[in-house]
Parts: structure tokens; C-alpha cells; sequence
């Protein structure tokens, strides 16, 4: 770190958070208002009209020569372009930070494409960069959707961390009937949560306190792709009741998301947690983790009622294929039901020295160097509880299935196919289309 | 024999790492007198993503060119490649100041500069800059303008830029074992200077480099280049598709392309299938010949028409009546002319590097374009600029070891 700004030991460290494009702007004028004090918070666009709108944050026009403050009209390479004109005054906004958030929605133009520069320049001064990025619908097109990934994995290079937040999800929760307006504050929930749980692990005084270190040891150089799973339960079995939201969140994908990843973070908050609770939340996630790294921390809420809010961050780190290894590269089935971490081989992080450590001793067995074959959903690991509200889940999915079928064969599959032997390179978008991925999928040709 | 000069071309491809050592005679002939290769294991897309395994490829490389040529290199012309390199045309003015108007060197010299002056963002440096026509007054196709009459004069030329930090991983990874970078050249135009005719380039001829991580592209016509791209995809990506679509290893798929692959579908090839049963990875397994002909014309049919939009968008399609010429190791593709015909509608052929003599392998064979156009561009550059000696620092080991280096 800096040695001018190097913060007294036990000083906060500094947090900056940098919303970029109109999805990004709305959320950081939302952590604003509602995060804890003492984060700074900037709203980066290249479109006039979306500054227009923020209050809280500090406004920053990108582009002023081009696209002076008319927006991208989805061109990320002129967004890239506005961010690289501005890449002086725009140091000066990361210099001097320990953690960056880059919180945009990808698929449009602006956060896109201006994502991964602005974590660049965050590294370059010497922070921790976590991206939060939003995906779109399904219904907003495949190009889009293209688009998006390619955003995400340029943002995955660079930054330390990218805690993703498909905005599907939200249908999946809710259903199809759920109204566009409340879908997107759900999800924008979500992602605010990303940032409010590590913010908050960070800087509350709570019981169980979370160092900058800790969070550095588990992220730092990693560029892991992540999820972020945040639910809130009340009433008398309410630590039951977050576990069984939890495992049964589409971002926990039945807890076999737990089972992969290479750091999971557990914050809880609530009023009076009990140490039951702590221990009934995190050996429930325990209980599903192989060989993750586990931290944890908790605390209380300054106002939030009675309830518990447990927010996990799932990180995984996708290491390359070792030659050879790509061999034993795994392939979704017909159901397209598989797993896109086949290259996470035997990972150790390093013990952060974190509270409770759970991830060595929890029983579960450290997977070998070799490709993971998709187990099917770990039905029988599942309360019934849990099991019925997958069932529910996928009931509800089920009227809008024929619809959106083509979308999900096509999307799902080809998260999964374009990672291995492009991982460590850039992907190949072109006109919004990640050509990565086989053609004859993209091209929707069938095989029979 | 003794005024002879060797230059060397290193191409750090996807597949392979290619080095080749020309021997050029007083008047310009270049005869290719070795050949190094090794399979590249640290490059994705053109670029160095593992520098270890790289620069242990590109010495091997180098240490076989060095026994087969029997010279010991110094310094090397370096292809560069990727998808941050840029191909566009900028256009210089000057006004021609002297009273009589009458052009003279240094009227030429300032246009050139003046076309130099490009806007490139912050982190892109130039390749290069490729001279195409002077027009005087407004009178195109001038070749050299130097004497005439004119008030005015403008240059085009083809700038080839990239970003700079990503250009010199590679030249850093070469000065880190001990060798000089002579120049950089863009791959594309590397290959087409190996393998196109002075009437190719004066008809009009799109010449394709179809490699593993990339494919490369040049347009000439009217004797000069008037356009170049790199797609950031290529050979790896065919093999990727069908590894996906036919359910295999992707090293086994990479097999299956080279072995049973197609540019087209055959109607014959309909339901047979490729017993996969002696294979040691997934014994018992069929492969569909029909899909995967459909997968691998589809991602290939889909590479040319991104290439021929990109081409017509520039308005150039109807300026290649010499058609095009394709290389790199996607043209040994079976059927894959047939396939290009079909999509651009012209004449396809394989190139070959017919401009010089040499290892009738090197010359033979469509993926040692690029290091061979290297030496050619090494020659060009030493025409250029005969002043800056040391060009393809190599020398003949017997005159090292008569020296007793
Ligand atoms: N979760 C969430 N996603 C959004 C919101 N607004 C837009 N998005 C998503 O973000 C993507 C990019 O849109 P936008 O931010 O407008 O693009 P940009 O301004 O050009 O960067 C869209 O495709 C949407 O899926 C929002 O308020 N919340
Ligand atoms: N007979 C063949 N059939 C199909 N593909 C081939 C054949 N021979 C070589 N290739 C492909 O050509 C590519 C290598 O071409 P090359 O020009 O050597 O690439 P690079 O310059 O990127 O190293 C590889 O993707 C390889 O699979
Ligand atoms: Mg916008
Ligand atoms: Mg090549």
C-alpha cells in the first residue's frame, strides 16, 4: 500500500465506490443513502440525462469530448474510448483507496465497456478492486445478454473480485408475473447487499470483525468470478429459516455453488444474533462446502427490526487448465445441467487467520487436481423443506418454460464451453456477440 | 557469398513457434536456408499468456534454426498479432509553399509527416505506416509526386497500430534471451508479403491467414495495402466448437479436425460415423461425421463472412479481381476454398511462397507464411534503410568460429 495514506493500524480502511453507467449510477446513489458513513461515492456516466439524477454521490461526466454527455447508444468501444480520454482525472479518483467497488449493470454500453479500464486504473493504484455487476434479463435479447458476459470476464481479468448478480435471478425467485419495476429493485438489493455485506464486515464494530486483511488474503490477485447470496428470515426458527432461503437462492444453485467455491464471506446482522445462530448458519453452509475458505463475521444492525440478514459472498477462482488437464474437460449433459467451474483444480487459500475457520474442518474432502464432473442436483443433502421450495421454484418456472427454453440452452451451456481453453484471454466480442462460443449454438442449428 | 546477409523471421503463434533464416544475396534474392519449430504452449489468441512456457518454446525454436541453418542468431523480425492491432487509413496534407510550385523532397517528406500525425489513444503506439498514393491538386493515384506542379498535395497511408503494452510482451520476452528485435511487423502483412505477386497486388487480392487463435487479413490493390484486420478467432476456436458439440476432449477434438475435418458438408457424409472405440480417452464412443462437418463449416463460413462485411463495409469487394489467397494452417483445411468461393464469390487459392527460393517445406507448406514474409519484410526494411546496420544480426558459424568468437 501507500505509505503516505497508509492508514493507523487500526484505522478504517478507505472504501470508494464507483458506479458506472445508468444501472451502476442508480445503485451507488442507493448505497448512499442506506450504506454506512464513511464510504465515498462517485457516479460515472456518459450520459448527461443519468447524472442528472444523482444527489448523493459525486457526478463525473465520461467522455466530455466524445460522447459529451449523450450516452453510448450501447457502443461499449466508445465508452472504452470516454474512460481512456478520461484515464487522468480518473486516477486521481482511485488514488489513495484500499478497496474499490465498480458496481455497473453490463450488457449496455457504458459500464461494459468502460468496467474493466476503470478497475485497471484501480489496481495500477494499488486497491483491492471488487467488481458488482448486474446481467440482464433473458427477455433483453441474446445479443445483449453476449454482450454482458463479455463485460464480465473483461471485468474478471483485471479486477481482484466480480461478484455477479444475473438480473434473471429475480424471475427465477419471483416468477414471470413479477412487475419490471420490482424486479429490478430486488435485484438491485441484491447487488446493493454485495457491497453493504462486505462494507459492513469491514467497518461495523460487531462481534465477530472482518479485517481489510482478511478480505485481501482471501481476494487479492484471485480474479474470481462470484455470487452474491443475500437473504433475510424473522420470527422464532428464523437462522432455519435464512439457511433453508439460502440453499434454496438460484445463486446458490441448490448448494452446489457453496460446494465449489474457493472463498465463501458469511455476514450476519440482526439484533441480538445468538451464538446458536451463528453456528446453526454456518455449519449449514459448512456442511456444504469441500474446500472453500470460510470467513466470518457479524454484526448489528443500526435499525433493522428483528430480523436476520445473512449475506454470503461466493467466490470461485477459476484457475487455467494445466495442458493436458483440458483432456479431462467435462461437457454439460443434454440438460444442460452442469457446472461451469470444470477447472477449478486443488486450491488453498492461504489461512486469512479469520474467527472461525471452517472450510478445513468440516469434513469435506479437498478435490484433486482433476476436472469436476457435475454431481446432480445433491437432492438428498437438502431438508425436505428446502427440497419442496426447489420443487416450488421450479414449478413456477415451469409456465414461461417454452419460451424461455431456447434462451436457457443457449445461454447456459455457453457460460460453461467458452471458459477453458480462452480462460486467460480476452474474449472475442464482436458487434456485441461473444464469438467464443460455437457458432452453431449462437447460430441456434441443432444436432440431431 | 561474403556480402550475403541473413535475416531472420520469428512468428510466436497459437499452434506453433516458427522461426526462419534467410539468406539474402547482394541483389535482394532471398533463399531460406533453415527452419526452426516448436509447438507453443504459453500463447492464446495470438498473445503470451504464459511467459515461461513461451520463451522455453521460443528457444527451442531459435536453437533448431541455429543447428539446421547452421548460423548463430542474433536478432530476429518479430510478427506481432492480436486483437488490439488496428488497421486504418489516415490521410496527410501539406500545401506546397515554394513560389514556382513546383513539389519538392522535403514537400513530400512533411506530407509524410503530416499523415504520421495520428490521434492514437494514449496507449497505442504505430506499427506502421504504410505509404499508399500521393494526389497532387486532387489528382489521385500518384505514385511519386516529387517535380510536378501543385498548390496542393495529399498522401494516404495504412496505419497499423496496437496497444502498446501488449506489443512489447513479446519483444520483451525475445530481448530476455538475449536477442535483438530488429522491427515488429503485423503478422498480416508479414504473410501476404511472403506469398502475394507484384500482379496480385496490383490487381487487387484479399489475402486470409487463417491461424489457431487468429485470423489475420490484408487487401491490396493497386500495388499497395489498403486494408488490414485481425479476427480473434481461429483454428482453437473449430476445435473448441467440436469439442463442445461432439462431447470430446478437446485435445481429441483437435485430432478429429485435422484427421476426418471439413469445410463443407458433405451430403454424403450424412449419418456415418467415426468409431472412436481403440481411443484410449473414451473407448466405446461414435462421432457423427455429419455434425461435425456442420459445426466446423458453420464456424468457418461465419469467420469469412465477418471478414467479407468488414471488407465490404470499406467498399473494397469489387477491387479484388485477383480474388483471394489464403494460408496459415486453416488452409489446409479440406474444401476450405470451396467454402471461401462460396462466400466472397471469387477466385480462391492456397498461397504459397513462391517470392523466394529456399527449403522447399518452407516454401510448400500455407502456415510458414508469416515467418517467411518476415525475412521479406526484413529485406524491405534493410532497402529502406540501409544505414542501420546489423540488420538480422545472424552470422554464418564458421566465420564465428574463424573469428574465434
Ligand atoms: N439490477 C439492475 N440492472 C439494471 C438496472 N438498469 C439497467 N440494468 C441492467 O444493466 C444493463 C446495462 O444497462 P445500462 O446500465 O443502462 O447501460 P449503460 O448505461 O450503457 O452502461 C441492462 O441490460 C440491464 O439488464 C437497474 O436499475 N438494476
Ligand atoms: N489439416 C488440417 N486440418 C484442419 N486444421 C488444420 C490442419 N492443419 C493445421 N490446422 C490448424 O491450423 C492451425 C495452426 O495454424 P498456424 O498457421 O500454424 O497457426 P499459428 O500461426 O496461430 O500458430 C491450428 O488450429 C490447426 O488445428
Ligand atoms: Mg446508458
Ligand atoms: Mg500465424
Amino acid at each position: 500500500m501507500k505509505n503516505s495514506t497508509k492508514p493507523a493500524p487500526n484505522a478504517n480502511p478507505v472504501i470508494r465506490l464507483l458506479g458506472l453507467g445508468e444501472a451502476g449510477v442508480k445503485l451507488v446513489e442507493t448505497l448512499a443513502m442506506i450504506g454506512p458513513g464513511g464510504i465515498e461515492t462517485y457516479s460515472l456516466d456518459t450520459d448527461n440525462r443519468s447524472l442528472a439524477r444523482c444527489h448523493q454521490s459525486q457526478a463525473f461526466l465520461l467522455g466530455q469530448a466524445i460522447p459529451c454527455g449523450l450516452g453510448t447508444g450501447g457502443d461499449s468501444a466508445l465508452a472504452r474510448a470516454a474512460v481512456e480520454s478520461d484515464s487522468e482525472q480518473l486516477a486521481g479518483i482511485v488514488r489513495g483507496a484500499d478497496l474499490v467497488f465498480i458496481v455497473a449493470g453490463m450488457g449496455g454500453g457504458t459500464g461494459t465497456g468502460a468496467a474493466s479500464f476503470l478497475a485497471n486504473l484501480a489496481k495500477e493504484a494499488g486497491a483491492l478492486v471488487v467488481g458488482v455487476a448486474a446481467t440482464p434479463f433473458d427477455c433483453e435479447g441474446i445479443r445483449r445478454c453476449n454482450q454482458a458476459s463479455g463485460g464480465v470476464r473483461d471485468l474478471k481479468q483485471v479486477a481482484d473480485a466480480v461478484f455477479h448478480f444475473p438480473n434473471q435471478n429475480v424471475v427465477l425467485m419471483e416468477g414471470a408475473n413479477v412487475s419490471l419495476h420490482e424486479a429490478l429493485d430486488i435485484a438491485n438489493r441484491h447487488l446493493c447487499e454485495a457491497v453493504l455485506g462486505v462494507s459492513r464486515m469491514l467497518l461495523d464494530s460487531g462481534m465477530l470483525n472482518v479485517s481489510f486483511g482478511d478480505l485481501q488474503a482471501a481476494l487479492r490477485g484471485r480474479h474470481s468470478l462470484g455470487s452474491v447470496v443475500h437473504v433475510d428470515a424473522s420470527g422464532d426458527d428464523r437462522a432455519a429459516a435464512a439457511v433453508r432461503k439460502l440453499l434454496t437462492h438460484p445463486a446458490a444453485l441448490g448448494g452446489e455453488a457453496l460446494q465449489e467455491a474457493s472463498t465463501l464471506l458469511v455476514h450476519l446482522s440482526g439484533e441480538n444474533i445468538t451464538m446458536a445462530e451463528i453456528v446453526a448458519v454456518t455449519d449449514a453452509i459448512g456442511s456444504h462446502v469441500t474446500k472453500a475458505n470460510l470467513v466470518v463475521g457479524a454484526s448489528e444492525p443500526g435499525s433493522d427490526g428483528a430480523g436476520l440478514q445473512v449475506t454470503v459472498v461466493i467466490a470461485h477462482t477459476a484457475k487455467l487448465a494445466e495442458p493436458g488437464q483440458e483432456q479431462a474437460k467435462v461437457h454439460p449433459d443434454q440438460t444442460g445441467q452442469a457446472s461451469g467451474l470444470g477447472f477449478s483444480g486443488s486450491f488453498s487459500v492461504p489461512d486469512t487467520g479469520s474467527y472461525l475457520d471452517l472450510g478445513k474442518g468440516a469434513g469435506g474432502t479437498s478435490r484433486g487436481s482433476f476436472a469436476y464432473t457435475p454431481p446432480a442436483p445433491t437432492a438428498d443433502a437438502l431438508t425436505p423443506e428446502c427440497r419442496e421450495d426447489l420443487i416450488r421454484v421450479a414449478a413456477k418456472e415451469e409456465t414461461n418454460r417454452k419460451k424461455r427454453q431456447k434462451i436457457v440452452q443457449e445461454m447456459l451451456p455457453l457460460e460453461i464451453v467458452s471458459k477453458g481453453r480462452f480462460e486467460k484471454s480476452e474474449p472475442t466480442i464482436h458487434q456485441g456477440e461473444d464469438l467464443d462460443q460455437p457458432t452453431y449454438i449462437r447460430r441456434g442449428a441443432v444436432l440431431n | 557469398m561474403s556480402n550475403s546477409q541473413i535475416i531472420v523471421g520469428l512468428e510466436i503463434g497459437t499452434s506453433k513457434v516458427c522461426v526462419a533464416v534467410g539468406e539474402v544475396s547482394e541483389n535482394q534474392v532471398v533463399n531460406i536456408i533453415g527452419l526452426g519449430q516448436a509447438k507453443s504452449r504459453g500463447v492464446r489468441k495470438g498473445e503470451i499468456i504464459d511467459v515461461a512456457l513461451a520463451e522455453e518454446d521460443v528457444r527451442n525454436a531459435i536453437v533448431e534454426a541455429e543447428q539446421v541453418a547452421d548460423v548463430e542468431i542474433r536478432s530476429v523480425f518479430l510478427g506481432v498479432t492480436g486483437s488490439h492491432i488496428r488497421g486504418f487509413n489516415n490521410t496527410g496534407v501539406h500545401p506546397v509553399v515554394s513560389a514556382d510550385r513546383e513539389i519538392t523532397t522535403s514537400d513530400i517528406q512533411d506530407v509524410i509527416k503530416n499523415a504520421k500525425a495520428i490521434n492514437l489513444p494514449t496507449d497505442h503506439s504505430v506499427v506502421h505506416v504504410i505509404r499508399q498514393h500521393f494526389r497532387v491538386d486532387g489528382q489521385d493515384g500518384v505514385l511519386n509526386p516529387e517535380g510536378m506542379l501543385g498548390a496542393k498535395i495529399e498522401v494516404d497511408v495504412h496505419v497499423v497500430s496496437g496497444r502498446y503494452n501488449r506489443l512489447q510482451n513479446p519483444i520483451r520476452l525475445v530481448n530476455g534471451l538475449h536477442l535483438e528485435v530488429d522491427n515488429i511487423s503485423s503478422c498480416a502483412l508479414a504473410s501476404s508479403l511472403a506469398i502475394l505477386s507484384p500482379e496480385q497486388k496490383e490487381l487487387g487480392t484479399l489475402v486470409i491467414d487463417l491461424g489457431a487463435g487468429v485470423t489475420e487479413y490484408a487487401v491490396y490493390s493497386a500495388g499497395v495495402i489498403k486494408h488490414t484486420g485481425v479476427l480473434a478467432v481461429g483454428g482453437d476456436h473449430v476445435s473448441n466448437d467440436l469439442a463442445y458439440g461432439l462431447k470430446v476432449p478437446l485435445a481429441r477434438a483437435e485430432q478429429l479436425k485435422i484427421d476426418h475435418g471439413s469445410a463443407v458438408i458433405d451430403p454424403e457424409a450424412g449419418d456415418r460415423e467415426i468409431d472412436l472405440s481403440n481411443d484410449s480417452l473414451i473407448p466405446g464412443r461414435q462421432v457423427n461425421l455429419g455434425h461435425m462437418q456442420k459445426i466446423m463449416s458453420m464456424r468457418l463460413q461465419e469467420t469469412f463472412e465477418l471478414i467479407a462485411r468488414d471488407i465490404g463495409q470499406a467498399g473494397l469487394i469489387e477491387y479484388l479481381r485477383a480474388g483471394v489467397v489464403l494460408c496459415g494452417g486453416g488452409a489446409r483445411i479440406p474444401h476450405i476454398t470451396r467454402l471461401a468461393r462460396e462466400v466472397f464469390n471469387l477466385p480462391v487459392a492456397i498461397g504459397r511462397a513462391s517470392t523466394v527460393s529456399g527449403i522447399k517445406n518452407a516454401l510448400d507448406e500455407p502456415e510458414f507464411a508469416t515467418p517467411v514474409g518476415l525475412i521479406k519484410f526484413g529485406v524491405f526494411q534493410s532497402q529502406a534503410n540501409p544505414r542501420r546496420a546489423g540488420f538480422g544480426r545472424a552470422i554464418r558459424r564458421q566465420v564465428a568460429a574463424l573469428f574465434g568468437r
